[in-house]
């Protein structure tokens, strides 16, 4: 659950992420969403574009947080998140899931790790990857 | 205080005002029904089929439509609406505003008009969800009341721009279109009202990405219950709306508009899992190569005999149920919709549909909101009308009450016994002013047919197309014509409608007609309607025959119409034959004992018994244990009320003071022996027994909580019931740190195949008071589905909110509780992440199963009235006859019916109530005089017919020639059992002689 090391580049997977009490008192901290107050009906990662793609399906990620399942911090579903907000727009809880999703990587990047190193992207990827994506990568760097 | 006005409001031309309307005209009350639309019969009119028993809808429906237009103490206002309401309960000024029809009451409902509007199939029906097209002048749909046309104002060119060729009132024989009719403002004066809005559906369009209205296979389950409908855009064929072909893989997204905070809808509709079963039960059975496929967050089939529906649109129709709410749907090129969706294992899988249909939610509706302004009622957050628990009917404006899904979603038998309760509270509040403002029914002479030769006007029935499609109606006519003393036959669309039944009359009258058969569906249905329709004329209803070409002939001969055509005229040649030989028959009257039994002493009696009283009769109250409340005894807060145990004292205390209820604690009912209006039981009481009189029956004997035989229930003390839980809770002892509830102990499961309907709700009330007295508690519930249906929904909301656990089990991976030392563990598969789930309690806390009553059984055998699978008592239809038994005089409430909340028992008691006084207002009651004749000089008096008869009707009495057996009237249902054992052959059944049945039998096996 880390990037590809590259020369200089450090490996996040070193660093190990500490949560000394309960998931959710941490997450309520920095979000106001009502985790537990999903129904696990799975909506969110139906309609989740990067679903194919994650470890941990959008609503497993809540229940995780609900059953303080500490692991959930180092998935890779909260790293591909896009911030698109399809989750938090179809959710008939109206629960802001991007915002769980982003509180979740604020609790790992406090803790000075980082999945993405910036300086470490190659000029291939720089010229591959949409724009949109570094958008999205700066705001879930800079919170 | 002056007298109050005899009559009442009712609002709204649904199923609940319907229900309400009659029986309010039926206890002596005038009554003033207005509707929006121009026709009444609501959203149940638009319905195809209903669940669980797949009645088709508007059959079952259409003789109250019609009762209710010919009622001569309803007075009905279509194509109208409230204005203002002044003046207070007792005395209500209601303005109300009939909106321009431009038809007068000349009209014949003929379509001919419909016909020469040059807008003609440019306008779409509003009935048929805008799926069928219509003119500018149209009705609703064939069986609508009133049959007469109205002129849609918006669209008409003539009323929009004064410059039409009005081809409609050149077509007119009637000359019934009048352009220059104004709007009506009426003033009427009412004791009390009752409101019976009814819903609207969910409009889908506000979830866009469900693509409604953009994709033209996805349709709302409206839409789809007119596609299935017979009388629908596609004549009952399933057809997909973009290119008519046959759709194969079919999908229903539930919760659309409900369950959903996003578009402001928290609450659960209560109705859609059970229609979205039903609905794909229908498809399939229209056409077997249908594959239904139902998408669903929690299936909620919490109803009377819903649950095994859900079982067997599983096991023996092959429905696919998958546990996953969509995101969105897609449309291909194709116009194929394509869903991605989660499986409950965390899966992603994407399918393909040839049609979606959105399992659309109840909504209150736009409308209503000004209607509750000019009442002065509150309405809740989500629009619906304000009620409490221990008063389901009332507003909160004394003297108007409330019906169906106005206070929140509910199905058609809860709205039927709301209506019926509403009735029994909108007529206690004026009942010194009953039968001052009523019309006595005029009966007209019946005309003496003895001597005469039979004239047999035959009336064949295309039923739609139910009929017509398969049976050469025609043809069938034309053979009648030619049958023995046949003097008139002919065609109608719908026999059952209202301008059928003015032409019958006219018929009967021009031809000297003195007997008529109708061809078409079912004399159990539909025999009174035809009956009451001869009365009118001045036949007797006895000399009217029925042959049944739809149930036993068109439908079950859909592939072969030649063989169909045949066999109708088949029955129609036997059924001529044997109206030959029927007889006038004179009907009974007994005199009635305004006298009430009520059996059990929970809150169902308790509010029934009070119910009866208030409305000035008498009751006995039977409680076996030795204090009035039963299972509410154990109650003590549910999820909107926090002291039951206040209510329950106001309750006894209001009994106590009664001078007119007679209440015997400690006591049983032994005996029951009489017939409607005339019972005499004899009840055991610690004083010895006791015989009473009375003229109707309430059962209310309530259900038990089961015996959990699992989860070491009875071996560990910290394993305990919810009730001895929510009994600790309310005590304020303490219940531990951590609680873990497990739901569905002994329901859904071979023990108890229904669903409690309760349990849902009672472990979220008591997990919510754990949490709030401690939010550190752990709370776990584990469960099958969630069935917090209605508006409980925000509670089980509110109970995730606070940190309750719900973790998801299915019967073949049941939780497992252990005691490890001195632990207590519960293990559990946690199905989101696939792993195990422990959980250390201090308490486990489960839901045990109510069963019903083990004497019951003895009870239904005294009143000779059925049980259902389940153990329950059954009623006579569970969707409109909910409180009835088909034994007459006996009724129904509580949870001797089925397992239900406080709210329900309180509103099934006072439809209990209803049902009994208008047959107790009465003071008489008319007997069936199709019953059993014994021909007293062959009666050998052996007994043999009192002991076969399953109604107790026989008894035996020594006369001159000895021992003869005799007839009760009133008990007799005619069933011919009595006649089938008489070694004599001394006894025959009126209106099914052997005579009849002989003629009928010869015209089989060649014409008559």
């Amino acid at each position: 659950m880390a990037t590809e090391t590259e020369g200089g580049c450090q490996d996040s997977a070193d660093k190990h992420i500490v949560v000394s009490g309960k998931l959710i008192d941490e997450l309520e901290g920095l979000c106001e969403e009502d985790v537990f107050g999903c129904y696990q009906c799975g909506t969110c990662a139906a309609g989740c574009p990067f679903m194919d793609e994650m470890d941990l399906t959008v609503d497993e990620v809540l229940r995780y947080v609900i059953l303080d399942k500490k692991e959930v911090l180092e998935s890779k579903t909260i790293w591909l998140c896009a911030s698109c907000f399809a989750c938090a727009e179809r959710c008939p809880r109206d629960i802001n899931i991007t915002k769980i999703m982003e509180a979740l990587r604020q609790i790992v990047l406090r803790q000075n790790i980082d999945e993405t190193d910036l300086e470490c992207l190659t000029d291939e990827e720089k010229r591959s990857i949409p724009q949109m994506a570094f958008v999205s990568l700066f705001r879930k760097n800079i919170g | 205080m002056s007298d109050p006005v005899g009559a009442v409001l009712v609002v709204g031309g649904g199923i609940g005002g319907i229900q309400s309307a009659l029986d309010l005209a039926d206890a002596g009350f005038k009554v003033y029904m207005v509707e929006d639309k121009p026709a009444i019969g609501g959203a149940m009119a638009q319905l195809d089929k209903t669940f669980p028993t797949n009645d088709c809808s508007l059959c079952i429906l259409s003789p109250k439509l019609v009762d209710v237009g010919r009622h001569p103490n309803i007075e009905l206002m279509t194509n109208s609406s409230v204005t203002a309401i002044d003046g207070k309960a007792g005395d209500f000024t209601v303005k109300i505003t009939e909106r321009a029809r431009r038809v007068t009451e000349a009209c014949v409902g003929c379509n001919l008009c419909a016909e020469a509007c040059v807008l003609k199939g440019r306008l779409r029906n509003e009935f048929d969800e805008e799926l069928k097209e219509r003119s500018a002048i149209y009705i609703p749909y064939p069986q609508a009341v009133p049959l007469r046309y109205v002129v849609d104002p918006v669209n008409c060119l003539q009323v929009k721009t004064g410059k039409c060729a009005m081809k409609c009132v050149e077509a007119c024989p009637a000359n019934a279109i009048d352009f220059d009719m104004q709007d009506i403002e009426r003033t009427v004066e009412v004791g009390s009202i009752v409101m019976a809005p009814g819903f609207e559906g969910f409009h889908a369009e506000a979830k866009g990405e469900y693509g409604y209205g953009r994709f033209d296979n996805v349709v709302t389950s409206l839409e789809f219950e007119r596609i299935l409908s017979a009388s629908g855009p596609y004549e009952g064929h399933v057809l997909r709306p973009s290119d008519g072909k046959e759709p194969k893989r079919i999908a229903w997204i539930n919760c659309v508009g409900s369950r959903d905070r996003s578009c402001g809808n928290e609450y659960c509709s209560s109705v859609c899992c059970t229609y979205s079963i039903k609905e794909a039960i229908i498809a399939k059975e229209h056409s077997g190569s249908v594959e239904p496929t139902i998408f669903y967050m929690d299936m909620r089939t919490h109803g009377k005999g819903f649950e095994s529906y859900l079982n067997r649109a599983e096991d023996q129709h092959g429905i696919r149920f998958i546990r996953s709410r969509i995101s969105e749907v897609q449309e291909t090129p194709g116009k194929d919709l394509r869903i991605r969706y989660e499986s409950e294992e965390g899966a992603l899988r994407e399918e393909t549909f040839d049609m979606v249909v959105l399992s659309i939610g109840l909504e209150p509706g736009e409308g209503v909101k000004d209607l509750a302004e000019t009442a002065g009622i509150s309405l809740d957050d989500f629009g619906f009308c304000e009620t409490e628990e221990t008063r389901p009917m009332e507003t909160d404006v004394p003297g108007v009450f409330v019906c169906g899904a106005f206070s929140g979603p509910k199905d058609i038998p809860e709205t039927v016994m709301e209506a019926s309760g509403a009735a029994a509270k909108a007529g206690a509040m004026i009942s010194s002013g009953r039968g001052t403002l009523v019309e006595e029914r005029e009966f007209v002479p019946e005309r003496d047919v003895s001597g005469e030769e039979p004239r047999i006007g035959v009336y064949v029935c295309h039923c739609g197309i139910n009929i017509g499609a398969y049976v050469d109606v025609p043809a069938v006519v034309e053979y009648a014509r030619g049958l023995p003393n046949v003097v008139h036959a002919e065609e109608n669309i719908y026999s059952c409608s209202q301008d059928a039944q003015h032409t019958l009359i006219d018929r009967i009258k021009e031809h000297g007609l003195n007997r008529v058969l109708v061809a078409s569906c079912t004399p159990r249905t539909h025999e009174p309607l035809f009956q009451e329709t001869l009365r009118e004329a001045g036949l007797n209803a006895h000399l009217f025959e029925m042959a049944n070409i739809r149930d036993q002939c068109s439908w079950v001969h859909m592939d072969d119409k030649a063989t169909a055509t045949e066999k109708a005229q088949d029955l129609v040649r036997m059924s001529v034959a044997r109206a030959a030989h029927i007889e006038p028959l004179e009907e009974l009257s007994l005199d009635v004992i305004q006298h009430g039994l009520v059996i059990g002493g929970g809150l169902a009696g308790m509010t029934a018994a009070l119910a009866l009283a208030d409305q000035g009769f008498g009751v006995s109250l039977v409680e076996q244990e030795d204090a009035l409340g039963g299972n509410m005894r154990n109650i003590h807060y549910t999820l909107d009320n926090d002291n039951v145990q206040e209510y329950l004292g106001s309750l006894v205390d209001r009994i106590g003071e009664s001078d007119i209820i007679d209440v015997h604690l400690n006591a049983k009912v032994s005996e029951i022996g009489g017939f409607v209006g005339n019972f005499e039981s004899v009840i055991d009481t610690p004083d010895g027994p006791e015989r009473v009189e009375h003229g109707a029956i309430i059962v209310a004997t309530g259900a038990v909580e089961s015996a959990p035989a699992e989860y070491l229930f009875g071996e560990d003390e910290r394993v305990i019931s919810q009730t001895e839980l929510e009994r600790r809770i309310a005590e304020g002892e303490p219940v531990g740190r951590t609680v873990a509830m497990i739901q569905c102990v002994g329901s859904r499961d071979e023990s108890h195949t229904y669903c409690s309907r309760v349990c849902c709700s009672d472990a979220i009330k008591n997990a919510i008071r754990i949490k709030e007295t401690d939010p550190s508690a752990q709370v776990y519930i584990l469960y099958r589905d969630m069935r917090t249906y209605g508006l409980k929904e925000s509670h089980y909301g509110r109970a995730r909110e606070l940190g309750v656990v719900f973790v998801r089990f299915d019967l073949d991976g049941k939780p497992a509780v252990d005691t490890d030392g001195d632990a207590l563990t519960v293990k559990v598969k946690e199905k989101i992440l696939g792993e195990e789930l422990f959980i250390e309690a201090d308490i486990v806390a489960l839901a045990p199963a109510i069963e019903p009553r083990p004497d019951r059984v003895d009870l239904a055998k005294m009143l000779k009235v059925p049980l259902n699978e389940d153990g329950f008592f059954l009623e006579a239809h569970v969707k409109l006859r909910p409180v009835d038994f088909a034994t007459d005089g006996v009724f129904l409430a509580g949870m001797a019916h089925s397992p239900k909340t406080m709210e329900e028992s309180i509103a099934q008691a006072y439809a209990a109530a209803a049902r009994a006084s208008t047959l107790l207002a009465k003071g008489e009651v008319r007997v069936n005089p199709a019953i059993a004749d014994i021909t007293e000089e062959m009666c050998i008096g052996c007994g043999l017919c009192v002991t076969n008869c399953p109604f107790k009707a026989m008894e035996l009495v020594l006369k001159e020639g000895g021992r003869k057996a005799q007839v009760i009237p009133a008990s007799c249902k005619g069933c011919g059992v009595c006649g089938a054992s008489c070694p004599k052959l001394a006894i025959t059944m009126k209106h099914f002689t052997n005579e009849e049945i002989t003629a009928q039998i010869e015209a089989y096996r060649g014409v008559a």
